[in-house]
């Protein structure tokens, strides 16, 4: 097996390890990227950006641990818009292993902008069977939590005041690391007429963007990229658009990759 | 009998649910919803099966002292102490689900983050390999298929457009320089010519590329995952809906029958 | 005196219009228990916050008149789910800006009513009839022992290959159910080809193992591959231990299954069912131990991941296919043949919409829209 053969049996370990640098080192050497935001990502901004102060958002944690590199960031750079703008946040979840990490930034963020629980902001938690909470949500949200996480009966909560279903809400956000986020279009958007959108890792984006372009969705952030977007227009540079640079990498060296295996395949061929 | 009874439940019941679709009127309107509640309640109980399952199988294992008998150790004792601690919180803050029970919380954040966490960035290593390995452009749909990834990939990162001139050119290079090698062994005038040919496109495509990709490539990216990606997805949706229909009908009708026993 | 008119003035330019032509009906298409009011926005819809509905019992009158709900500005539709059935309903829409508002005129009289017919799904009850018709014509014709062809699926051809080469190794085979629930239709498609592999494995004496994520998909699984081992006459074969119960957390499944691979070093794994982001890791690691693989399922985001990992793949319908392909049955197979008629008449359709809609866009005549607006569900 000559050399150019050989670059299309690279052993495994040795793309593992290139990857691993790949990732590293431009996160250790701080590289940053200027980002320009995709176009769904901007309409799914503009969209918040329009809503009058006071109006509720409800953002719903349908992800856990595993996606949470790509997810966490949206999070933070949303509620950063929101809190930002005085909107309300109704927070709740699909996902029962992944609300805490919902509760921390939600926590974390609204202490950064002064808010208050309760009056500013709240957090509902997870009920099951999610078809059922998403229809029931769409006439009385009391029907599903008549209480937040910590037991507050809601009506005593400022905040929930004269937020009864969809109705009251101004744009539902959903993170989706699955498939709830068909879920929500199906019942919020097709019965409720709900206003939706969704964050999804970069492996569920592609199902999401017929939703798009059917107006079913009214702005889709799309994976650690769509995070980047989102925090460079709200200002917040955070760990998406630090990661940005690392992703790029990425992306360059499996196209490297790729060339190289095809060297060395039209090299076997060759030979023989 | 112990056939029929099962086949019978199986049939009339999905035929509820098919009629209760066009029926909104009270009792059909919510059965579907109804349904699910039972399946929830049913699957509960099953979860005692699940558990007895796993603890049995890996008590075996230490019993026998199998290879890797004291990762079945592991298992056990990790089983327990989750369930223990999580009685004992329960008693203590009222919820052993309550994010802010001690010990949960402390599990949650330093051992299940963390590991869930890893699994998923292994993704990251393996479509690296993966790419790699699959990816060769043995036909012309494979060709065709590499280069969309290709664009895709690097239309959708910042600075993708400006790496994307440097990877297709050297890409293109590498295509007429094998274009040229294989020319020569041709016996043919004809498949000469064709190979020659082949290598000036290439050669001409550098320079179109080199004038287009800078500024056009996010959006030659997003054309390939709005227009054919998203034609080829519907076609299977489709397909896997007619599918499910006809799988479905043939459960209904006692004709599919290998979940029962 | 001009001061105060300038006051007065001031006072009216603050009152938002009044909301106009105030509708209220039965919601259509419902259990009862609900009337739909929707009504024009204010022309001063960008000073108003809100639009608060009230409803007046039996008669239209301000003083019995109750908040029914509110919809924030620019929405001009509100369903009132908390009315009772045949009892005459009376609404007027408040267009609220802070503390100055102004009221429509009420609406006309409205009844809830419950629906015995969803007219929105007349389109789906006329292709279940008409699919109806076809399966039970196939079913007939299967019956009568005419012969059904269906194309050869690679991936399916290729199950046996897979049982035998492992067999030869000595290595057990790995068969894995992905993260589907027992509703799930892919998880029932991937039992019956469990069913096949454990039939085989029961002729060539061997092992199947499969680890699974959902208890109630692992009870079915365990009765698919005893049933197998029975088919194949060889009972005594059958091992209830290789069929358990794993974890149903997604990663946790994937980090089990990724042990027992490289533990057992299976020489086939079958990977059908439902998957979602551990496809990958499953694959890979079942193609660094060197096993055959076969994949299934319908979970498109995944399909790529498959088709470059795996030895051989089944994509979408060809898994649903997979339990008529292999058992020959006629009966099965003349479903999949009704499938197929129907898909024939669905590209036509898809044909003529593409056409009437193109014609609707260029003549901008409404009337080429029939078809869409016919097959508009909900």
């Amino acid at each position: 097996m000559n050399f150019w053969e050989r670059l299309g049996r690279i052993d495994r370990r040795i793309i593992y390890l290139v990857v691993f640098l790949g990732v590293i080192i431009p996160i250790l050497l701080k590289v940053t990227f200027k980002v320009e935001p995709m176009r769904e990502v901007k309409q799914a901004y503009e969209e918040v950006e329009k809503l009058p102060p006071g109006s509720a958002v409800m953002i719903s944690i349908d992800y856990d641990a595993s996606s949470m590199p790509e997810l966490q960031p949206m999070l933070v750079a949303i509620l950063e818009h929101c809190f930002k703008k005085d909107l309300k946040v109704i927070m709740l979840g699909h996902w029962p292993l992944g609300l805490p990490l919902g509760q921390i930034a939600l926590d974390k963020v609204a202490k950064k902008y002064g808010k208050v629980y309760g009056k500013d902001y709240v957090f509902l938690g997870f009920r099951p069977g999610v078809a059922a909470v998403m229809i029931n949500l769409g006439k009385e949200i009391r029907q599903v939590f008549n209480s937040d996480y910590k037991g507050t009966p809601i009506d005593s909560l400022p905040v929930m005041q004269n937020i009864h279903n969809y109705n009251d809400i101004g744009i539902l956000i959903g993170l989706e690391a699955g498939s709830t986020g068909d879920m929500w279009v199906q019942f919020a958007q097709a019965r409720y007429n709900a206003k939706i959108i969704l964050g999804a890792t970069a492996v569920v984006a592609p199902d999401l963007y017929p939703y798009l372009q059917a107006n079913q969705i009214v702005g889709l952030i799309g994976g650690l990229r769509g995070a980047a977007d989102y925090e460079s227009l709200v200002h917040v540079l955070g760990p998406a658009y630090l990661g940005m640079p690392a992703q790029t990498t990425i992306h360059v060296l499996v196209v490297i990759l790729i060339i190289l295996g095809n060297l060395g395949y039209f090299a076997t061929r060759r030979r023989k | 009998m112990r056939r029929e009874v099962p086949l019978f439940i199986t049939f009339i019941s999905g035929v509820l649910l098919v009629i209760a679709l066009f029926i909104p009127h009270k009792p059909f309107g919510n059965l579907e919803q109804r349904f699910n509640d039972w399946y929830i309640i049913v699957s509960g109980f099953t979860m005692i099966l699940g558990i007895d399952s796993l603890l049995l199988h890996h008590w075996n294992r230490f019993k026998r002292k199998r290879e890797g008998w004291i990762y079945s150790i592991a298992l056990i004792l990790a089983f327990f102490i989750t369930l223990i601690w999580g009685f004992y919180s329960g008693i203590k803050v009222g919820s052993p689900f309550k994010p802010n029970s001690s010990f949960l919380k402390y599990f949650y954040t330093f051992v299940f983050v963390p590991l869930q966490a890893t699994m998923f960035s292994l993704l990251a290593f393996f479509i690296a390999s993966a790419a790699y390995r699959a990816f060769r452009a043995r036909t012309f749909d494979a060709t065709l298929l590499l280069t969309a990834a290709a664009f895709v990939m690097l239309g959708r990162v910042p600075e993708g457009n400006r790496a994307s001139v440097y990877l297709f050119g050297i890409a293109l290079l590498i295509a007429a320089v094998i274009l040229l090698l294989e020319a020569k062994e041709r016996v043919s005038t004809f498949e000469k010519l064709i190979h020659y040919l082949g290598a000036i496109v290439a050669i001409v495509l550098i320079y179109i590329l080199y004038r287009v990709l800078p500024s056009y490539l996010p959006q030659i990216a997003d054309w390939i995952m709005n227009i054919p990606q998203l034609a080829a997805k519907r076609g299977i949706f489709i397909g896997i809906a007619l599918g499910g229909i006809a799988m479905s009908l043939r459960i209904i009708l006692g004709i599919e029958r290998t979940y029962l026993k | 005196m001009t001061a105060l008119s300038t006051a007065f003035l001031f006072l009216i330019l603050q009152f938002p219009a009044p909301p106009q032509n105030v509708r209220a009906y039965d919601t259509p298409n419902d259990a009862g228990n609900s009337i739909t009011i929707t009504w024009d926005l204010s022309l001063d819809d960008s000073v108003v916050s809100r639009y608060e509905i009230y409803r007046s019992r039996g008669e239209p009158s301000v003083d019995s008149a109750v908040a029914a709900g509110s919809v924030l500005r620019g929405s001009t539709k509100f369903e009132d789910n908390s009315v009772e059935n045949n009892t005459p309903y009376f609404y007027f829409v408040r267009a609220r800006a802070d503390t100055l508002y102004a009221d429509s005129k009420w609406s006309a009289a409205a009844y809830a009513k419950p629906q015995w017919f969803h007219t929105g799904r007349k389109s789906a009850l006329v292709i279940l009839i008409f699919f109806g018709i076809l399966l039970f014509y196939y079913l007939q014709k299967a019956k009568q022992g005419a012969e059904l062809y269906v194309r050869r699926i690679a991936g399916l051809e290729a199950v046996d290959e897979a049982v035998g080469r492992s067999t030869e190794m000595g290595r057990p085979i790995l068969f894995i159910l992905g993260l589907g629930f027992v509703s799930d239709i892919p998880t029932l498609a991937a039992l019956a080809i469990l069913k096949r592999v454990s039939k085989k494995a029961a002729e060539y004496e061997s092992e199947v193992i499969v680890p699974c994520y959902d208890p109630v998909v692992m009870t079915a699984a365990q009765e698919v591959v005893k049933e197998g081992y029975m088919e194949a006459g060889r009972p005594d074969l059958y091992n209830e231990r290789n069929v358990y119960y794993l974890t149903a957390d997604q990663f946790g499944y994937a980090a089990g299954v990724d042990g027992i691979m490289v533990r057992e070093k299976p020489g086939a794994v079958f990977l059908q069912g439902l998957f979602y982001a551990e496809s990958l890791i499953l694959a890979e690691t079942g193609h660094s131990i060197g096993a055959i693989q076969i994949s299934g399922t319908t979970a498109v985001t995944q399909l790529p991941f498959f088709i470059a990992a795996t030895d051989y793949t089944l994509i979408g319908e060809e898994m649903y296919a997979a339990s008529a392909y292999l058992s020959k049955d006629p009966l099965s197979l003349s479903t999949i043949k009704a499938e197929d008629v129907a898909k024939m008449v669905f590209i036509a359709l898809f044909v003529l919409g593409v056409v009437l809609e193109t014609l609707a866009v260029i003549t901008g005549n409404q009337s080429f829209h029939f078809l869409k607006n016919w097959f508009a569900l909900f």
